[in-house]
């Protein structure tokens, strides 16, 4: 019944190596800490690199690209709306910080 | 162990329907669990970058020590989901007991990691730092979403730890199957890859 055939999914070496670019991008994203980029900037390269290791990890540890493609299009695209949907408040965030401050 | 059909009842008929994406029914409640966990950890990182986009003075304390202790936690994780997958690979492949040591040296990486954590933990409260309590003055925010987003962590590492020995114990006793390692392989996996975003936003975001 179960869908992964053993014979297709990667090998160890493989998984090493899958291992080491991910350290690679850790190793980048420590680089571009230290180089004095603006908030928006650092924020933006992080969070582009953490997605792609989110995806290597999905893809190739935990197997997903060796499952029925229905359970990848059931999963991932209800996950990419809720985080979407909440990334609509934080434009309140930046309100925040220009509210009308009350002396007492 | 094989894994049993659905099997649906009525009036004395059966009909074996295959499961839906064609998994077993543990390892799509393993995916489903880890959907809304990963929507739980999306939650909370999200209000840590509300508060810390709303907050003029934002404290960012960390030293390349706290940096570097980062950056080895993470390749402890990283290297605890390569031995998880060959536990894996020995389970298909019918090698229990190479599963089992494997699963035991990822069981102790995951203790690894949970002990640096700890013990970072122990120099920032040393330092001052408590969930309301910022001990350079300024925003007291900063205690409250690193410790509660680095213990809900830290608190599915341990879980995760707990399970995994669990598993071998009863897998290398041949109670439990290939299907249950592979499962909790998902959860650890999916443990190290909240890390991926918890370090890169908690820690270098907020490094010195």
């Amino acid at each position: 019944m179960n869908n992964t055939r053993t014979s297709s999914l990667p090998g160890m070496k493989a998984n090493w190596l899958l291992c080491f670019v991910l350290l690679c991008i850790v190793g980048i994203e420590v680089f571009l800490t230290y180089q004095h980029l603006s908030t928006g900037t650092l924020l933006a390269f992080l969070l582009v690199l953490a997605f792609f290791e989110a995806a290597i990890a999905v893809t190739y540890f935990m197997h997903l690209k060796y499952e029925s493609p229905n359970l990848a299009w059931s999963l991932i695209p209800a996950l990419i709306f809720v985080l979407i949907m909440m990334a609509h408040m934080l434009p309140d965030a930046m309100r925040l910080l220009n509210l009308r401050v009350i002396h007492w | 162990m094989s894994e049993p059909e659905m099997t649906v009842g009525i009036e004395h008929e059966t009909w074996n329907e295959e499961s839906p994406y064609r998994i077993p029914s543990r390892k799509l409640g393993m995916w489903l669990f880890i959907l809304s966990d990963a929507v739980t950890f999306g939650a909370i990182l999200y209000a840590y970058a509300f508060v810390r986009v709303g907050t003029a003075n934002w404290t960012r304390p960390f030293e390349v020590s706290s940096i570097v202790n980062g950056v080895i936690m993470t390749t402890v994780l990283l290297v605890s989901s390569v031995t998880m997958l060959a536990a894996l690979g020995a389970a298909k492949h019918n090698q229990r007991s190479r599963s089992v040591t494997w699963l035991g040296v990822t069981t102790l990486l995951g203790i690894l990691f949970a002990a640096l954590h700890i013990r970072e933990w122990i120099r920032m409260i040393d330092a001052g730092w408590r969930l309301f309590q910022n001990p350079t003055g300024g925003p007291v925010l900063f205690g409250s979403t690193f410790f509660c987003i680095t213990g809900l962590h830290l608190s599915h590492v341990i879980a995760g730890v707990v399970a995994i020995a669990v598993i071998a114990i009863k897998y290398n006793r041949g109670s439990l199957s290939t299907g249950h390692v592979e499962s909790v392989g998902l959860y650890w996996h999916f443990v190290d890859l909240v890390w991926m975003f918890v370090f890169p936003l908690v820690y270098l975001m907020n490094a010195k």
